[in-house]
């Protein structure tokens, strides 16, 4: 729902708003009602440039910054696992970790580094292209050769 | 009744509405999102053709900045050596111990190999660590600028002992 506006309650008569963000300026206004009445109006609004639809409101990207912290713990706490239990379970957790890793990480590097819509549309779908063919990528070594954890094994016994 | 629904109301107590609507009688939502407003900036310097302001040409630099590129530089260049070995692996015949030998048939040093393996080593760990230093900052802690630079220095001497150890292994 793009819209969500995280507010406690009103009631009908001499009501204080409790709201926690201020995306909502307080204006007279004549169409409260007709507002009430639709509020897709403001989905309507969203550029097709994203996959969250992000309208004013919309906790699509804190959701996302929280997201990324917990991948991020998850990830840290991979390597213990990895290094005492290596195995098949460990070996495709880690694939999609990391790959969900840098797939955030590096759209952050292009959210910094790209702009403008049809620019930064294009290295999105790019972005997504190479994450895609990293995790069949791994996902395949993972089946059909020796898998990640042994992998690193190997590399390092030489 | 009445009594009731009034002494309700002035608690705020929802009754009948869905839970997604604004309910405010004299509020509008704002016009633009802040993503909105970052696009027209920059569409506005494209347009305008301007001339980007010198940044890291003039400002001195810092232990705290050059880490931070570092971080994001491990990244990129770690998760491009994970694209290329995943897309090796797809592409390329034969399967990984094949590989190995292969290299090590080609008989470097173990000078040569003891830096190949810091030089995969380091990134990890300083990432990692760096990482963990990043994550204490998101739960607010270590803000302070004696202590980032404190964290700092703990971080770069870990990551070179982490590395030094496991290329050693």
């Amino acid at each position: 729902m793009a819209s969500v506006v995280r507010l406690s309650c009103v009631c009908r008569r001499g009501f204080k708003p409790l709201f926690y963000q201020s995306t909502l300026l307080p204006r007279p206004l004549a169409i409260p009602h007709k507002y009430q009445e639709q509020p897709h109006l403001l989905t309507a609004r969203i550029h097709a440039s994203q996959a969250l639809y992000a309208g004013p409101g919309s906790k699509a990207a804190s959701l996302h910054w929280t997201a990324e912290r917990v991948l991020s713990i998850l990830l840290l706490s991979m390597g213990p696992v990895a290094y005492f239990n290596p195995g098949p379970v460990i070996d495709y957790s880690l694939a999609a970790a990391l790959t969900l890793h840098g797939h955030w990480g590096l759209g952050q590097v292009l959210t910094d580094y790209v702009h403008g819509e049809s620019k930064i549309k294009a290295a999105k779908a790019s972005l997504f292209l190479l994450s895609t063919v990293t995790f069949a990528g791994l996902c395949y070594f993972n089946y059909n050769d020796v898998g990640i954890c042994k992998a690193v094994a190997l590399l390092w016994s030489k | 009744m009445a009594l009731l629904l009034r002494t309700l109301g002035r608690q705020g107590i929802c009754l009948s509405r869905p839970q997604y609507t604004v309910l405010f009688r004299h509020a509008a939502p704002m016009g633009t999102t802040a993503k909105e407003e970052m696009n027209k900036f920059w569409a506005k310097n494209t347009r305008l053709n301007r001339p980007m302001s010198p940044h890291i040409t003039v400002y001195k630099w810092s232990v705290p900045m050059m880490m931070s590129i570092t971080h994001r530089g491990t990244g990129v260049g770690l998760s491009g050596a994970i694209s290329a070995f995943a897309l090796a692996a797809l592409v390329l015949p034969g399967n990984y111990p094949d590989y190995l030998d292969m290299i090590h048939s080609l008989s470097v040093g173990p000078g040569l190999i003891g830096l190949a393996k810091f030089g995969i080593a380091f990134p990890v760990s300083f990432h990692t660590y760096n990482g963990i230093r990043h994550l204490l900052w998101d739960i607010g802690k270590g803000f302070k600028i004696p202590e980032v630079y404190r964290t700092g220095y703990t971080v770069i001497g870990l990551s070179i002992v982490t590395s030094i150890a496991v290329a050693l292994l």
